[in-house]
């Protein structure tokens, strides 16, 4: 009994140790997570770290020095090529390794590996659309090319030689919470990445939604609700700019029964929109200085570790500023010596729908002809589990994305097969690495001439006074109405056309207006010769020229108001309306109090405005109530767009049903939610829509949440729940470049880095930095530096 | 009393050294064991001086890294953990190491007193 009770003590210590090192759930091995040498506390960063280093890395080809900025943004200086994008490579993975793995991993499909089958369907997801596919082809054009090829190549390297340096005690934090292990960096890893962002800015796949809409109105009602253009808008590309002539002729349109397939869904599952982005330039004639002013914004999801890498990149033949991608080589938005260029989404559809007409489990009708499906065997790992298989089937239309064993939105078990741009070979690494160096707009030109999926307004400006945005993608020489419904898979007239030439893509170069704005509106006015429908937002583009219109001698700061702005086109429009259904008799007290709040509202969704908040809950319900009669339970976001029902709304059209009713109805219905707001002290417009920059894990201690910032999709300043503006960037084109930028985020992906959400709070406010832009005159004294050297063999 | 802070300083010391290469978990599970394996200690006092030691080099090592931290890292792993402060994580964490530390050298006087047998 003695001995028993002796090794008591031994059985304890043993059972606690192997409890506290095994993960239980989704709850991590505590032992090594509070292992006060290797766990957490590794990660914990000393406020006054000095950076200051010296690394022997494996591969270099020559020394690089990397001279870091008092924010941390490095300054890197190499002898060639390979060493500029190796070291880029070490610094995207020694500061956001975590990110860069996950964000690959989710566009490959390969989450389940690290999280278990609860992300099964999500993986599932991306391999049936084809990522992985498209990743694949876009690899075969950027390894043809040897410029795109040793940047990707050296790239890799980089990152590999800073995860070889790795041990548990060093990984990101977020390894160890998940419990997994870093995995070298590929080549493959990189484009997946690419397509991350082109399905992120082109995968939306409204084209089903549509079609159900399309039979469920009549064609009088549809076309009126849901007009191919709509009236009124101020398109990207100025009307004198557009070339008329086209050298391909437009496709004959095939006849309805030919066309179009025709669906039935029982409901509909509606992705989160919100992705969006503004960009401007002003031509020498609008500023103060004389010389051409580019601002960007692109609004993307808010994250942390934030989605962008500030960085200067400098070599024989480059010289470039700007955010890079943790994942991806090069300089996406910024300047160089000579130019400046940033990117909005250009919304043209590029990811098209048919309905697959099966014969057998193993071959589809096509063309008249029974044709076999080419299987691609997907494998997921799964955590824990053993691997799935997941059989996805290529018709010549592309991958069957929906079918019997994976229902597509709405419960759709029709077997539907995808056919989209991001499948097809491409080389944005190149149109990237010619970016980053041209030193005037005709080798910008011939640069982005590369990037063809996900299309882009991609704006321009440089010291030679020029201004320009090319509308640039690849597009297809589509027919009348070509891809705006779900199409019959059966029939080849529905097949994707010729390639448009990209020299025919809508640009503007130097128009007389003396600006260009774009903020995801229509591209161009009907005279552009080819056929095409898209995905359009209208009224910060509205705002945006509104402004321009009347700007003379702006300046940056002019600029920084601009970005800012939080003024509601869709207010003015509609509240006055709305107000008019309202009979001062016909309303309570507590009504009324509310209504005299937005008596003196000017229309702006400023942080701390109460008026902004009540209009915008009795908007959401006011909209609701207006189509409720005609849609049914169907989802906000497939009713007709808001701007097309502000244009009905002032029309007075019938097909609103009874605009009164439905203006009483929905103040009545939005009291209680402003009550309960009002409660909770919540009714400041930032308190009421909580923008939040979130952690990619959504863990709240790493996340920041109610911050005090105004506006919301459809202002300037686009800070929704959890999308905005992503990067703030103004640069006055002088003959030395004046340029300013922030970002919601930090330089350091790390949780205990002070490092890690820096500039956060410069960015709610509205404020920006002034970006450290070393040339060959102006080269600051850096903070910290890096000196690296090849390592001997 | 004086034995168990002996030993205390003991594991602290050689704790701090080992902590150069190896990890924290294992201290706290080896260096107790093998000290009172070697020494002879009652099974209380054995643990007791496990406890402390382990309890005292841990919150060395986390106030190593925390204190030129700022407690940043430490406030949001509190947060994870639904504890209030940062002060209630190292709290926590020192009393981990501390009950790790407090069995294994309470293992380690047992063994000793099965070889002197």
């Amino acid at each position: 009994m003695r001995k028993v009770i002796a090794i008591l003590p031994l059985v304890f210590t043993s059972l606690l140790v192997y409890f506290l090192s095994k993960p239980m759930g989704s709850i991590p091995a505590l032992g090594k997570l509070l292992d006060p040498v290797v766990g957490c506390w590794a990660s914990a960063e000393s406020v006054n770290k000095n950076y200051n280093n010296k690394l022997q890395l494996d591969g270099l080809k020559e020394g690089v020095i990397v001279s870091f900025d008092d924010r941390l943004v490095p300054h890197i200086k190499a002898g060639n090529d390979y060493d500029l994008y190796y070291t880029q490579g070490y610094l995207h993975a020694y500061f956001r390794l975590w990110q860069m793995d996950l964000q690959t991993r989710a566009a490959g499909g390969r989450v389940s590996e690290v999280l278990g089958d609860k992300a099964l369907k999500f993986d599932r997801t991306q391999r049936r659309k084809g990522m992985v596919y498209g990743a694949e082809q876009s690899l075969k054009a950027m390894e043809a090319d040897p410029r795109s090829k040793q940047m990707l190549d050296a790239y890799t390297a980089g990152i590999n030689a800073y995860i070889n340096t790795l041990s548990f005690k060093t990984y990101p934090l977020e390894y160890k919470l998940a419990g997994f292990e870093p995995e070298p960096w590929t080549n493959l890893k990189s484009a997946l990445l690419l397509k991350y962002m082109a399905d992120d800015l082109t995968g939306y796949t409204e084209d089903i939604a549509l079609t159900v809409l399309r039979d469920m109105l009549s064609p009088e009602e549809f076309a009126a609700l849901y007009p191919e253009r709509l009236n009124g808008v101020n398109p990207v590309i100025p009307h004198d700019s557009i070339r008329q002539t086209a050298s391909l002729s437009a496709p004959v349109v095939p006849a309805d029964s030919i066309a179009w397939a025709h669906l039935t869904a029982t409901d509909f599952e509606v992705e989160e929109e919100g992705k969006g982005s503004n960009n401007w330039v002003l031509g020498g004639s609008r500023t103060k200085s004389g010389k051409p002013i580019l601002c960007n914004d692109p609004h993307l999801g808010l994250n942390l570790p934030s989605l962008w890498y500030e960085v200067q990149m400098t070599a024989p033949g480059i010289n470039v500023y700007g955010v890079s991608l943790p994942g991806s080589p090069g300089v996406i938005i910024g300047i160089n010596d000579n130019i400046s260029w940033g990117f909005t989404n250009n919304y043209r559809d590029v990811k098209d729908f048919y309905a697959i007409r099966p014969v057998s489990a193993t071959t589809y009708k096509f063309a008249g002809k029974e044709q076999p499906y080419i299987n691609r065997i997907e494998k997921i790992s799964i955590k824990g589990k053993p691997d799935y298989y997941d059989t996805v089937k290529y018709t010549v239309q592309g991958p069957v994305m929906y079918e019997e064993i994976f229902h597509g939105p709405g419960g759709l078990k029709k077997p539907i097969a995808v056919t989209w741009m991001a499948h097809r070979p491409s080389n944005e690494v190149l149109a990237l690495y010619m970016l980053n160096r041209s030193g005037n707009y005709y080798e910008y030109v011939a640069a982005i001439h590369n990037f063809l999926c996900p299309a882009q307004n991609m704006i321009y400006a440089d010291r030679h006074g020029d201004i320009a945005l090319w509308g640039q993608g690849q597009f297809i020489n589509k027919w009348r109405g070509q891809g705006r419904y779900v199409m019959n898979g059966a029939d080849s007239a529905t097949l994707w056309g010729q390639n448009i030439p990209v020299a025919e893509n809508p640009h503007a170069h130097n128009p007389a207006q003396g600006y260009i704005a774009s903020a995801n509106q229509t591209v161009t006015d009907t005279t552009y010769p080819y056929w095409y429908n898209g995905y359009f937002y209208e009224f910060r583009a509205w705002r945006i020229n509104d402004v321009l219109r009347n700007t003379r001698n702006a300046t940056v700061e002019d600029m920084f108001a601009l970005q800012n702005d939080v003024y509601s086109v869709l207010a003015s429009n509609v509240l006055p309306v709305m107000l008019t259904h309202i009979t001062p008799n016909e309303i309570t007290d507590k009504e009324r109090n509310y209504l005299n709040m937005l008596g003196s509202w000017d229309y702006r969704l400023m942080a701390e405005s109460k008026a902004a908040t009540v209009f915008q809950v009795w908007w959401t319900n006011f909209y609701a109530a207006l189509w409720s009669k005609r849609f049914g339970k169907i989802p906000d976001q497939l009713k007709p767009s808001p701007e097309r029902t502000m244009q009905l709304l002032k029309e007075e059209s019938p097909y609103l049903g009874n605009i009164k009713d439905a203006a009483i109805a929905s103040l009545r219905n939005s009291i209680d939610s402003l009550e309960k707001l009002k409660k909770s002290d919540r009714l400041e417009w930032y308190k009421a829509k909580n923008t939040s920059v979130k952690h990619l894990t959504k863990l709240a201690p790493f996340s920041y949440t109610d911050l005090k910032i105004g506006g919301w999709g459809n202002t300037v300043n686009a800070a929704k729940t959890d999308h905005g503006p992503s990067w703030r960037m103004v640069v006055q084109m002088g003959d030395a470049i004046e340029a300013y930028g922030v970002y919601p985020g930090g330089q350091s992906g790390n949780v205990g880095s002070k490092y890690y959400a820096t500039f956060l709070d410069k960015w709610v406010k509205g404020e920006y930095y002034k970006l450290s832009f070393y040339t060959a005159d102006a080269k600051p004294a850096a903070t910290y530096t890096w000196s690296i050297n090849p390592k001997n063999k | 009393m004086k034995q168990t802070f002996i030993v205390s300083v003991i594991i602290v010391v050689l704790g701090l050294i080992f902590s150069l290469f190896m990890s924290g978990m294992w201290i706290a599970v080896v260096l107790p064991l093998v000290i009172m394996v070697s020494m002879q200690i009652p099974g209380r006092r054995a643990f007791g001086a496990g406890f402390i030691g382990v309890a005292f080099l841990w919150l060395v090592l986390i106030l190593i890294k925390d204190v030129p931290n700022h407690h940043i890292l430490s406030s949001r792993m509190a947060g994870l953990l639904g504890l209030p402060n940062s002060a209630m994580f190292i709290l926590v964490n020192v009393l981990l190491g501390g009950l790790i530390g407090g069995l294994s050298g309470w293992s380690g006087a047992v063994l000793n007193k099965a070889f002197r047998k």
